[in-house]
Protein backbone atom coordinates (compact mmCIF):
# COMPACT_ATOMS: atom_id res chain seq x y z
CA UNK A 1 0.00 0.00 0.00
CA UNK A 2 1.37 3.38 -0.94
CA UNK A 3 1.57 6.04 1.74
CA UNK A 4 -1.62 8.02 2.30
CA UNK A 5 -1.21 11.68 1.40
CA UNK A 6 -3.23 14.59 2.76
CA UNK A 7 -4.88 17.13 0.46
CA UNK A 8 -6.26 20.52 1.42
CA UNK A 9 -9.57 20.85 -0.44
CA UNK A 10 -11.30 23.74 1.32
CA UNK A 11 -10.44 26.73 3.51
CA UNK A 12 -12.71 29.05 5.51
CA UNK A 13 -11.65 32.30 7.14
CA UNK A 14 -13.10 34.72 9.68
CA UNK A 15 -10.44 37.37 10.25
CA UNK A 16 -9.88 41.01 11.13
CA UNK A 17 -8.96 41.62 7.47
CA UNK A 18 -11.79 39.78 5.80
CA UNK A 19 -14.34 37.03 6.01
CA UNK A 20 -13.69 34.33 3.39
CA UNK A 21 -10.43 33.14 1.85
CA UNK A 22 -10.55 35.47 -1.17
CA UNK A 23 -11.13 38.55 0.98
CA UNK A 24 -8.35 37.49 3.36
CA UNK A 25 -5.86 36.91 0.56
CA UNK A 26 -6.82 40.20 -1.11
CA UNK A 27 -6.13 42.13 2.10
CA UNK A 28 -2.74 40.42 2.47
CA UNK A 29 -1.87 41.19 -1.15
CA UNK A 30 -2.75 44.85 -0.55
CA UNK A 31 -0.95 44.95 2.81
CA UNK A 32 -4.16 46.13 4.46
CA UNK A 33 -4.17 46.17 8.25
CA UNK A 34 -7.13 45.34 10.48
CA UNK A 35 -5.49 46.81 13.56
CA UNK A 36 -7.38 49.70 15.11
CA UNK A 37 -7.72 51.76 18.26
CA UNK A 38 -9.88 50.34 21.04
CA UNK A 39 -12.25 52.55 23.03
CA UNK A 40 -10.38 54.54 25.68
CA UNK A 41 -12.64 53.30 28.48
CA UNK A 42 -10.83 50.43 30.26
CA UNK A 43 -14.22 48.91 31.08
CA UNK A 44 -14.29 47.75 27.46
CA UNK A 45 -10.62 47.75 26.44
CA UNK A 46 -8.94 46.58 29.65
CA UNK A 47 -6.58 49.52 29.11
CA UNK A 48 -5.23 48.08 25.85
CA UNK A 49 -4.82 50.71 23.13
CA UNK A 50 -5.04 48.67 19.92
CA UNK A 51 -6.30 45.29 18.72
CA UNK A 52 -7.53 43.61 15.54
CA UNK A 53 -11.21 42.82 16.07
CA UNK A 54 -13.49 41.09 13.58
CA UNK A 55 -16.43 43.12 12.23
CA UNK A 56 -19.12 40.68 13.24
CA UNK A 57 -22.89 40.63 12.96
CA UNK A 58 -24.14 37.31 14.36
CA UNK A 59 -27.57 37.88 12.77
CA UNK A 60 -25.94 37.65 9.34
CA UNK A 61 -24.89 34.06 10.08
CA UNK A 62 -27.34 32.60 12.60
CA UNK A 63 -31.11 32.45 12.56
CA UNK A 64 -33.34 33.66 15.38
CA UNK A 65 -32.19 32.89 18.89
CA UNK A 66 -29.33 30.56 17.89
CA UNK A 67 -26.55 33.13 18.11
CA UNK A 68 -27.42 33.77 21.75
CA UNK A 69 -26.68 30.13 22.56
CA UNK A 70 -23.19 30.15 21.00
CA UNK A 71 -20.12 31.94 22.33
CA UNK A 72 -18.45 34.30 19.85
CA UNK A 73 -15.57 31.81 19.46
CA UNK A 74 -18.02 29.09 18.41
CA UNK A 75 -19.77 31.45 16.01
CA UNK A 76 -16.41 32.13 14.34
CA UNK A 77 -15.65 28.39 14.23
CA UNK A 78 -18.97 27.44 12.67
CA UNK A 79 -18.81 30.14 10.00
CA UNK A 80 -15.24 29.29 9.03
CA UNK A 81 -16.07 25.56 8.91
CA UNK A 82 -19.14 26.22 6.77
CA UNK A 83 -16.99 28.13 4.28
CA UNK A 84 -14.35 25.39 4.20
CA UNK A 85 -16.89 22.61 3.70
CA UNK A 86 -18.68 24.56 0.96
CA UNK A 87 -15.37 25.38 -0.78
CA UNK A 88 -14.37 21.73 -0.69
CA UNK A 89 -17.64 20.82 -2.41
CA UNK A 90 -17.91 18.30 0.36
CA UNK A 91 -21.36 17.06 1.32
CA UNK A 92 -21.06 15.50 4.78
CA UNK A 93 -24.49 13.90 4.36
CA UNK A 94 -23.10 11.86 1.45
CA UNK A 95 -19.90 10.91 3.25
CA UNK A 96 -19.16 8.03 5.57
CA UNK A 97 -19.33 10.37 8.54
CA UNK A 98 -17.73 7.90 10.92
CA UNK A 99 -14.59 8.40 8.82
CA UNK A 100 -14.73 12.20 9.02
CA UNK A 101 -13.45 13.93 12.17
CA UNK A 102 -12.90 17.35 13.70
CA UNK A 103 -9.54 18.51 15.09
CA UNK A 104 -9.75 21.97 16.57
CA UNK A 105 -7.54 24.43 18.44
CA UNK A 106 -8.25 27.37 20.72
CA UNK A 107 -6.34 29.08 23.50
CA UNK A 108 -9.13 30.24 25.75
CA UNK A 109 -12.35 28.81 24.32
CA UNK A 110 -15.50 30.65 25.37
CA UNK A 111 -13.81 33.67 26.94
CA UNK A 112 -16.81 35.97 26.44
CA UNK A 113 -19.20 33.59 28.19
CA UNK A 114 -16.80 32.91 31.04
CA UNK A 115 -16.05 36.56 31.57
CA UNK A 116 -19.68 37.65 31.63
CA UNK A 117 -20.42 34.87 34.14
CA UNK A 118 -17.59 36.07 36.39
CA UNK A 119 -18.72 39.69 36.02
CA UNK A 120 -22.17 38.66 37.19
CA UNK A 121 -20.93 36.60 40.14
CA UNK A 122 -18.06 38.74 41.39
CA UNK A 123 -19.22 42.12 40.11
CA UNK A 124 -22.92 42.01 40.90
CA UNK A 125 -22.98 39.13 43.41
CA UNK A 126 -25.69 37.56 41.27
CA UNK A 127 -25.22 33.80 41.38
CA UNK A 128 -28.09 32.89 39.07
CA UNK A 129 -26.09 32.05 35.94
CA UNK A 130 -27.75 30.98 32.71
CA UNK A 131 -27.90 27.20 32.21
CA UNK A 132 -25.89 27.23 28.97
CA UNK A 133 -22.86 28.83 30.64
CA UNK A 134 -20.87 25.58 30.89
CA UNK A 135 -21.47 24.30 27.36
CA UNK A 136 -20.86 27.74 25.87
CA UNK A 137 -17.66 28.43 27.79
CA UNK A 138 -15.90 25.05 27.72
CA UNK A 139 -12.72 24.94 25.72
CA UNK A 140 -13.94 22.26 23.29
CA UNK A 141 -17.26 23.99 22.54
CA UNK A 142 -16.10 25.47 19.23
CA UNK A 143 -14.85 22.19 17.75
CA UNK A 144 -17.68 20.14 19.22
CA UNK A 145 -20.26 22.44 17.66
CA UNK A 146 -18.60 21.90 14.28
CA UNK A 147 -18.90 18.11 14.75
CA UNK A 148 -22.53 18.39 15.83
CA UNK A 149 -23.53 20.78 13.03
CA UNK A 150 -22.34 18.44 10.27
CA UNK A 151 -22.71 15.12 12.11
CA UNK A 152 -19.00 14.32 11.87
CA UNK A 153 -18.60 11.16 13.94
CA UNK A 154 -14.95 10.29 13.31
CA UNK A 155 -12.06 11.11 15.65
CA UNK A 156 -12.36 14.34 17.62
CA UNK A 157 -9.61 16.27 19.34
CA UNK A 158 -9.26 19.72 20.85
CA UNK A 159 -5.84 21.28 21.32
CA UNK A 160 -5.04 24.11 23.68
CA UNK A 161 -1.36 25.01 23.54
CA UNK A 162 -1.66 28.79 23.41
CA UNK A 163 -0.39 30.21 20.12
CA UNK A 164 0.36 26.83 18.53
CA UNK A 165 -3.10 25.30 19.23
CA UNK A 166 -4.57 25.32 15.73
CA UNK A 167 -1.29 24.51 14.00
CA UNK A 168 -1.12 21.44 16.24
CA UNK A 169 -4.73 20.57 15.35
CA UNK A 170 -3.77 20.66 11.66
CA UNK A 171 -0.57 18.66 12.13
CA UNK A 172 -2.26 16.00 14.23
CA UNK A 173 -5.19 15.83 11.81
CA UNK A 174 -2.75 15.25 8.96
CA UNK A 175 -1.18 12.41 10.95
CA UNK A 176 -4.59 10.89 11.72
CA UNK A 177 -5.48 10.80 8.02
CA UNK A 178 -2.06 9.44 7.06
CA UNK A 179 -2.37 6.74 9.70
CA UNK A 180 -5.78 5.70 8.42
CA UNK A 181 -7.72 6.79 11.49
CA UNK A 182 -9.89 9.07 9.35
CA UNK A 183 -10.43 9.81 5.65
CA UNK A 184 -11.20 13.49 6.11
CA UNK A 185 -10.96 15.97 8.98
CA UNK A 186 -12.27 19.49 9.41
CA UNK A 187 -9.32 21.07 11.21
CA UNK A 188 -8.48 24.56 12.33
CA UNK A 189 -8.90 26.92 15.21
CA UNK A 190 -10.79 29.86 16.62
CA UNK A 191 -10.15 32.56 19.19
CA UNK A 192 -12.31 35.36 20.59
CA UNK A 193 -10.82 36.80 23.74
CA UNK A 194 -10.85 40.55 23.23
CA UNK A 195 -12.74 40.90 26.51
CA UNK A 196 -11.86 43.49 29.18
CA UNK A 197 -10.32 41.13 31.75
CA UNK A 198 -8.39 39.08 29.19
CA UNK A 199 -7.10 42.24 27.54
CA UNK A 200 -6.08 43.56 30.97
CA UNK A 201 -4.29 40.26 31.70
CA UNK A 202 -2.37 40.55 28.42
CA UNK A 203 -1.52 44.17 29.20
CA UNK A 204 0.03 42.96 32.46
CA UNK A 205 2.44 40.71 30.53
CA UNK A 206 4.00 43.96 29.18
CA UNK A 207 4.33 42.54 25.71
CA UNK A 208 1.55 44.44 23.87
CA UNK A 209 2.31 47.23 21.40
CA UNK A 210 0.92 50.67 22.22
CA UNK A 211 -0.94 52.54 19.48
CA UNK A 212 1.35 53.94 16.82
CA UNK A 213 0.89 57.69 17.24
CA UNK A 214 0.88 58.47 13.52
CA UNK A 215 -1.04 55.42 12.30
CA UNK A 216 -2.75 53.03 14.76
CA UNK A 217 -3.18 50.49 11.93
CA UNK A 218 0.63 50.22 11.80
CA UNK A 219 1.04 49.43 15.51
CA UNK A 220 2.17 45.83 14.92
CA UNK A 221 5.64 45.94 13.36
CA UNK A 222 7.32 42.53 13.24
CA UNK A 223 11.11 42.59 12.60
CA UNK A 224 11.11 46.39 12.70
CA UNK A 225 13.87 48.31 14.43
CA UNK A 226 11.18 50.09 16.47
CA UNK A 227 8.83 47.17 17.02
CA UNK A 228 7.04 47.51 20.32
CA UNK A 229 5.16 44.29 20.92
CA UNK A 230 2.30 42.19 19.69
CA UNK A 231 -1.26 43.21 18.86
CA UNK A 232 -4.08 40.84 19.81
CA UNK A 233 -6.59 39.73 17.19
CA UNK A 234 -9.51 37.34 16.93
CA UNK A 235 -11.11 35.07 14.35
CA UNK A 236 -11.03 31.55 12.96
CA UNK A 237 -9.67 29.47 10.12
CA UNK A 238 -10.89 26.03 9.06
CA UNK A 239 -9.46 23.53 6.60
CA UNK A 240 -10.95 20.45 5.00
CA UNK A 241 -8.13 17.91 4.96
CA UNK A 242 -8.75 14.75 2.93
CA UNK A 243 -6.91 11.62 2.00
CA UNK A 244 -5.70 12.55 -1.46
CA UNK A 245 -7.06 9.61 -3.45
CA UNK A 246 -10.46 10.13 -1.89
CA UNK A 247 -10.35 13.79 -2.88
CA UNK A 248 -9.29 12.87 -6.42
CA UNK A 249 -12.04 10.24 -6.76
CA UNK A 250 -14.71 12.78 -6.01
CA UNK A 251 -13.10 15.30 -8.36
CA UNK A 252 -12.28 17.83 -5.65
CA UNK A 253 -10.06 20.81 -6.38
CA UNK A 254 -6.85 20.27 -4.44
CA UNK A 255 -5.40 23.57 -3.21
CA UNK A 256 -2.19 22.10 -1.79
CA UNK A 257 -0.91 19.13 0.17
CA UNK A 258 -0.09 19.23 3.87
CA UNK A 259 3.07 17.17 4.16
CA UNK A 260 5.18 18.22 7.14
CA UNK A 261 4.53 18.59 10.85
CA UNK A 262 7.11 19.34 13.50
CA UNK A 263 6.28 19.55 17.19
CA UNK A 264 8.73 20.30 19.99
CA UNK A 265 8.73 21.81 23.44
CA UNK A 266 11.37 24.30 24.59
CA UNK A 267 11.05 22.97 28.12
CA UNK A 268 13.03 25.91 29.45
CA UNK A 269 10.67 28.82 30.19
CA UNK A 270 6.94 29.65 30.18
CA UNK A 271 7.17 32.73 27.96
CA UNK A 272 10.76 33.31 26.78
CA UNK A 273 11.25 31.76 23.32
CA UNK A 274 14.07 29.27 22.78
CA UNK A 275 15.98 29.10 19.53
CA UNK A 276 16.86 25.43 19.78
CA UNK A 277 13.28 24.30 20.40
CA UNK A 278 12.21 26.21 17.29
CA UNK A 279 15.04 24.70 15.25
CA UNK A 280 14.00 21.19 16.30
CA UNK A 281 10.41 21.80 15.19
CA UNK A 282 11.48 23.22 11.79
CA UNK A 283 13.88 20.36 11.14
CA UNK A 284 11.28 17.79 12.15
CA UNK A 285 8.69 19.34 9.82
CA UNK A 286 11.16 19.21 6.91
CA UNK A 287 12.10 15.62 7.66
CA UNK A 288 8.46 14.65 8.02
CA UNK A 289 7.77 16.09 4.55
CA UNK A 290 10.88 14.43 3.17
CA UNK A 291 12.12 17.81 1.93
CA UNK A 292 15.46 19.61 1.96
CA UNK A 293 15.74 23.27 3.08
CA UNK A 294 16.16 24.34 -0.59
CA UNK A 295 12.61 23.09 -1.32
CA UNK A 296 11.11 25.74 0.97
CA UNK A 297 10.25 28.89 -0.98
CA UNK A 298 8.49 30.96 1.69
CA UNK A 299 8.19 31.02 5.48
CA UNK A 300 5.24 32.56 7.28
CA UNK A 301 7.00 33.43 10.52
CA UNK A 302 5.50 33.39 13.96
CA UNK A 303 6.85 36.98 14.11
CA UNK A 304 4.76 38.48 16.88
CA UNK A 305 6.74 41.77 16.92
CA UNK A 306 7.99 41.40 20.46
CA UNK A 307 11.45 42.78 21.20
CA UNK A 308 12.76 39.40 22.35
CA UNK A 309 10.91 36.98 20.09
CA UNK A 310 11.63 38.16 16.55
CA UNK A 311 15.45 37.94 16.59
CA UNK A 312 15.29 34.47 18.17
CA UNK A 313 13.05 33.20 15.39
CA UNK A 314 15.23 34.72 12.66
CA UNK A 315 18.27 33.06 14.15
CA UNK A 316 16.37 29.77 14.40
CA UNK A 317 15.38 30.00 10.71
CA UNK A 318 19.02 30.55 9.69
CA UNK A 319 20.19 27.71 11.87
CA UNK A 320 17.48 25.24 10.85
CA UNK A 321 17.73 25.92 7.11
CA UNK A 322 21.44 26.72 6.83
CA UNK A 323 22.36 28.97 3.90
CA UNK A 324 18.77 28.68 2.57
CA UNK A 325 17.73 30.45 5.75
CA UNK A 326 19.64 33.54 4.56
CA UNK A 327 17.70 33.89 1.30
CA UNK A 328 14.28 32.28 1.69
CA UNK A 329 11.54 34.97 1.70
CA UNK A 330 10.08 35.44 5.20
CA UNK A 331 7.16 37.54 6.41
CA UNK A 332 4.90 37.95 9.39
CA UNK A 333 1.33 38.61 8.37
CA UNK A 334 0.52 39.41 12.01
CA UNK A 335 1.45 42.96 10.97
CA UNK A 336 -2.01 43.03 9.36
CA UNK A 337 -4.31 40.58 11.17
CA UNK A 338 -2.71 40.75 14.61
CA UNK A 339 -2.06 37.73 16.79
CA UNK A 340 -4.99 35.31 16.72
CA UNK A 341 -3.37 33.16 19.43
CA UNK A 342 -5.11 29.77 19.31
CA UNK A 343 -6.36 30.48 15.77
CA UNK A 344 -3.05 31.96 14.56
CA UNK A 345 -1.51 28.74 13.22
CA UNK A 346 -4.50 27.89 11.04
CA UNK A 347 -4.97 31.45 9.78
CA UNK A 348 -1.29 31.74 8.97
CA UNK A 349 -1.19 28.43 7.13
CA UNK A 350 -3.86 29.96 4.88
CA UNK A 351 -1.58 32.98 4.41
CA UNK A 352 1.41 30.70 3.75
CA UNK A 353 -0.49 28.99 0.91
CA UNK A 354 -0.76 32.27 -1.04
CA UNK A 355 2.56 31.76 -2.88
CA UNK A 356 1.47 28.25 -3.93
CA UNK A 357 -2.12 29.09 -4.87
CA UNK A 358 -1.90 32.73 -5.96
CA UNK A 359 1.75 33.23 -6.87
CA UNK A 360 1.98 36.02 -4.30
CA UNK A 361 4.30 36.41 -1.29
CA UNK A 362 2.34 38.17 1.47
CA UNK A 363 4.37 40.93 3.14
CA UNK A 364 5.33 42.06 6.60
CA UNK A 365 3.43 45.34 6.46
CA UNK A 366 5.01 48.58 7.78
CA UNK A 367 8.53 47.09 7.61
CA UNK A 368 10.45 50.14 6.39
CA UNK A 369 13.36 49.69 8.80
CA UNK A 370 14.25 46.04 9.44
CA UNK A 371 16.17 45.39 12.64
CA UNK A 372 19.68 44.13 11.79
CA UNK A 373 19.14 41.61 14.60
CA UNK A 374 16.37 40.11 12.44
CA UNK A 375 18.56 39.19 9.50
CA UNK A 376 16.45 37.17 7.10
CA UNK A 377 15.24 37.89 3.56
CA UNK A 378 12.14 39.96 4.34
CA UNK A 379 9.09 40.43 2.15
CA UNK A 380 8.92 44.01 3.38
CA UNK A 381 5.96 46.41 3.22
CA UNK A 382 4.44 45.17 -0.02
CA UNK A 383 3.53 41.81 -1.51
CA UNK A 384 5.85 40.35 -4.12
CA UNK A 385 5.40 37.94 -7.00
CA UNK A 386 6.38 34.46 -5.95
CA UNK A 387 8.69 32.44 -8.13
CA UNK A 388 7.93 28.85 -9.02
CA UNK A 389 8.17 27.34 -5.60
CA UNK A 390 7.52 23.87 -4.34
CA UNK A 391 6.78 24.17 -0.65
CA UNK A 392 6.07 26.66 2.15
CA UNK A 393 6.54 26.62 5.91
CA UNK A 394 4.47 28.16 8.69
CA UNK A 395 5.79 28.65 12.23
CA UNK A 396 3.69 28.81 15.40
CA UNK A 397 5.36 29.13 18.76
CA UNK A 398 3.28 29.28 21.93
CA UNK A 399 3.66 30.34 25.54
CA UNK A 400 4.65 27.29 27.52
CA UNK A 401 7.34 26.58 24.92
CA UNK A 402 5.14 24.71 22.43
CA UNK A 403 6.58 24.92 18.91
CA UNK A 404 4.64 23.71 15.88
CA UNK A 405 5.84 23.96 12.30
CA UNK A 406 3.76 22.98 9.26
CA UNK A 407 4.97 22.39 5.71
CA UNK A 408 2.64 22.43 2.71
CA UNK A 409 3.45 21.59 -0.90
CA UNK A 410 2.11 22.48 -4.30
CA UNK A 411 -0.63 20.01 -5.31
CA UNK B 1 -51.77 39.40 27.66
CA UNK B 2 -52.68 36.01 29.13
CA UNK B 3 -50.09 33.61 30.48
CA UNK B 4 -50.16 31.21 27.51
CA UNK B 5 -49.66 34.06 25.02
CA UNK B 6 -46.68 35.30 26.99
CA UNK B 7 -45.21 31.79 27.02
CA UNK B 8 -45.76 31.49 23.27
CA UNK B 9 -44.07 34.82 22.63
CA UNK B 10 -41.13 33.77 24.73
CA UNK B 11 -40.94 30.41 22.92
CA UNK B 12 -40.89 32.22 19.58
CA UNK B 13 -38.12 34.54 20.76
CA UNK B 14 -35.95 32.07 22.65
CA UNK B 15 -36.59 28.74 20.92
CA UNK B 16 -37.53 29.88 17.41
CA UNK B 17 -40.88 28.07 17.63
CA UNK B 18 -43.67 29.62 15.53
CA UNK B 19 -46.10 30.95 18.14
CA UNK B 20 -49.07 30.73 15.74
CA UNK B 21 -48.59 27.04 15.11
CA UNK B 22 -47.67 26.05 18.63
CA UNK B 23 -49.84 23.24 20.01
CA UNK B 24 -49.81 23.68 23.82
CA UNK B 25 -50.29 19.94 24.28
CA UNK B 26 -47.42 18.85 22.04
CA UNK B 27 -44.56 17.44 24.11
CA UNK B 28 -41.25 19.30 24.17
CA UNK B 29 -39.67 16.19 22.63
CA UNK B 30 -41.84 16.41 19.54
CA UNK B 31 -41.13 20.15 19.29
CA UNK B 32 -37.42 19.41 19.25
CA UNK B 33 -36.80 21.10 22.61
CA UNK B 34 -34.16 18.98 24.35
CA UNK B 35 -33.51 18.98 28.09
CA UNK B 36 -30.72 21.56 27.98
CA UNK B 37 -32.72 23.93 25.77
CA UNK B 38 -35.64 23.49 28.13
CA UNK B 39 -33.58 24.35 31.20
CA UNK B 40 -32.27 27.45 29.40
CA UNK B 41 -35.85 28.33 28.41
CA UNK B 42 -37.05 27.98 32.01
CA UNK B 43 -34.32 30.42 33.04
CA UNK B 44 -35.94 32.98 30.73
CA UNK B 45 -39.43 32.03 31.93
CA UNK B 46 -38.42 32.77 35.53
CA UNK B 47 -37.15 36.19 34.42
CA UNK B 48 -40.26 36.94 32.36
CA UNK B 49 -42.74 36.07 35.12
CA UNK B 50 -40.62 36.96 38.13
CA UNK B 51 -41.09 33.50 39.66
CA UNK B 52 -38.86 30.73 40.95
CA UNK B 53 -39.53 27.12 39.91
CA UNK B 54 -37.93 24.22 41.76
CA UNK B 55 -36.44 21.14 40.07
CA UNK B 56 -39.21 19.00 41.61
CA UNK B 57 -41.94 21.21 40.17
CA UNK B 58 -40.35 20.94 36.71
CA UNK B 59 -40.35 17.14 36.71
CA UNK B 60 -43.96 16.78 35.57
CA UNK B 61 -43.78 19.47 32.88
CA UNK B 62 -43.90 17.85 29.44
CA UNK B 63 -45.62 20.47 27.27
CA UNK B 64 -46.48 24.17 27.16
CA UNK B 65 -49.94 23.51 28.66
CA UNK B 66 -48.25 21.90 31.72
CA UNK B 67 -45.95 24.89 31.91
CA UNK B 68 -48.87 27.32 31.80
CA UNK B 69 -50.54 25.54 34.75
CA UNK B 70 -47.29 25.62 36.70
CA UNK B 71 -46.69 29.32 36.04
CA UNK B 72 -50.30 30.27 36.86
CA UNK B 73 -50.05 28.41 40.16
CA UNK B 74 -46.73 30.07 40.97
CA UNK B 75 -48.16 33.51 40.14
CA UNK B 76 -51.22 32.84 42.30
CA UNK B 77 -49.02 31.67 45.19
CA UNK B 78 -47.00 34.85 44.88
CA UNK B 79 -50.16 36.92 44.79
CA UNK B 80 -49.40 38.17 41.26
CA UNK B 81 -52.46 36.68 39.53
Amino acid sequence: MSARRVAITGIGIVSPIGCGLEAFWRSLAEARSGVRRLPADPASSGGVQVAAPVDWDPAAHFKGPEAGTLDRVTQFALVSAAQAIAAAGFDPAQADRERVGVYWGTGMGGANTLESAYAQVYGRRDFRLRPLTVVMAMNNAAGSNVAVRWGLMGPFANFSTACSSSAMALGEAMRAIRDGRADAIVAGGAEALLTPATLAAWLAVRTLAPADAADPAASCRPFHRRRAGLVLGEGAAAFVLEEEERAQRRGARILARLTGYGNSCDAVHMSKPDRDGQVRAMREALADAGLAPRDIGYINAHGTATIVGDPVECEAIRLALGEVGERVPVSSTKSMHGHLLGAAGALELAAALMPLCEGVLPPTAHLDEPDPACAVRHVAREAERAGDLRAVMSNSFGFGGSNVVLVAERA
Amino acid sequence: MDTLSRIKDLAARELGIDAGKLDPNATFDTLGVDSLSFVEFMFKVEDEFGIKVSDEELNGVKCFADLERLISAALAAAGKA
